[in-house]
């Protein structure tokens, strides 16, 4: 019984411990770890100030329609703008009739060190044609600690690289509804932008 | 000299190189991946194990217990694989501290549990503990997407082969173990 019972033992600690670390085998990235920790879906949208590309302070909470909300940095060599196309092509292939009346998309920004209302709006004029319903935005004098505070409990993770400057984060989609929940969480790594398009429409259409 | 005065030397030099990988360099060492995953914590792990040869006469564990040792040891191992882990051991230094404790641990225990347990365990340990390492090693390689928010895609892939080598180099290394083991019978 012995010579069973302890490498069981053993064996039962260590799948324990990775269980817990892991939350439940689910999470073996600090991006899905954040994002599971942050809860279960539906969940309100946390309350944040944000100034947009032409100046106006809002609340993404006050817009009473459903929102597609991505977070970038201007300065990001890749994966950022390469999101952004993605969504570019997502805003072009969907439904006219939705957007702007029955959803808007809000891109945020995250580098409250380097860029500000003036680069955001010159970043908005650098896509095709007329993008109206896309909203790109800055948070509105927030405190970094704020922000990440607002960050953790949206699911994102942000880290900055301290040699390099770089800003590794998560690159989850969130659509929010018109009550403010957080109702569906679209990963662009490995959802195609027609499962996004019709996890939206989905999602428009169950209202 | 006698034998405890050399046993003393190496210990002193093992707890120099102790320092100078987790405090001296650790800056360093944190920068990249290939640094953190293929010099740091396999350092660690050997240094762990150099210190349980100079002890493996006193630990004799019996089978139970050398297989249970080896189960936590390949599981530290799995553990400082995870990226969630790697992230959280370049962010937070007490973090990576408890891995380098984990790794002088898990290579200390190593020595005693192999030397006096059975081949047959012998042989799936270190066939685990390489496939383990080429699986890692292939995941790493095989995402296009960051897993490791405090390093990048480039040193992720590179990490990815260095280990993908280091897991067919202990396959090969096992097949040695287990020829030779067999040669003897």
């Amino acid at each position: 019984m012995r010579n069973v019972f302890i490498p069981i033992l053993s064996l039962i600690i260590c799948l324990t411990v990775i269980g817990v670390w892991t939350l439940g085998f689910s999470s073996f990235t600090i991006f899905s770890y954040t994002l599971k920790k942050a809860g279960e879906l539906p969940r309100p949208l946390p309350d944040i100030q944000m100034i947009n590309h032409e100046g106006i302070v809002f609340n993404p909470g006050e817009i009473k329609k459903y929102k597609l909300i991505n977070f970038v940095y201007l300065n990001c060599p890749f994966v950022c703008h390469k999101i952004n196309n993605r969504l570019e092509q997502i805003y072009n292939k969907i439904d006219t009739n939705l957007v702007p009346n029955e959803i808007e998309f809000l891109t945020v920004s995250f580098d409250l060190k380097n860029d500000d209302v003036k680069k955001i709006k010159n970043y908005h004029k650098l896509f095709k044609g007329e993008i109206s319903g896309w909203t790109f935005a800055l948070p509105y004098q927030s405190t970094d600690r704020y922000f990440t505070d607002f960050l953790s409990k949206l699911g994102i993770w942000k880290y900055t690289v301290p040699s390099t400057g770089l800003i590794n984060h998560s690159i989850y989609i969130f659509l929010v509804n018109r009550q403010n929940q957080i109702v569906r969480v679209f990963d662009p790594a490995r959802e195609s932008d027609e499962m996004i398009i019709q996890g939206i429409t989905q999602c428009l259409k169950e209202k | 000299m006698p034998e405890r005065k050399i046993k003393i030397a190496i210990l002193s030099l093992l707890g120099i190189m102790i320092w100078l990988l987790s405090f001296t360099l650790n800056e360093w060492l944190i920068e990249t991946m290939p640094r953190h995953q293929l010099i740091q914590l396999p350092s660690m792990f050997f240094i762990g194990v150099l210190m349980g040869i100079t002890a493996s006469h006193h630990l004799k564990p019996d089978l139970p217990w050398s297989i249970a040792v080896l189960i936590f040891v390949m599981f530290s191992l799995l553990f400082w694989m995870i990226p969630h882990s790697i992230d959280y051991a370049v962010i937070s230094p007490g973090f990576n501290r408890i891995m380098h404790a984990n790794m002088l641990l898990a290579g200390f225990l190593t020595i005693s549990s192999i030397r006096h347990t059975i081949p047959e365990v012998k042989i799936i340990f270190l066939g685990m503990v390489a496939a383990m390492i080429i699986a890692g090693g292939i995941a790493l390689l095989s995402f296009n997407i960051l897993l490791c928010s405090a390093f990048t895609i480039e040193q992720q892939k590179q990490t990815g082969t260095l280990l993908t080598l280091l897991g067919i180099a202990l396959y090969f290394f096992m097949a040695f173990i287990l020829f030779s083991s067999l040669s003897k019978k």
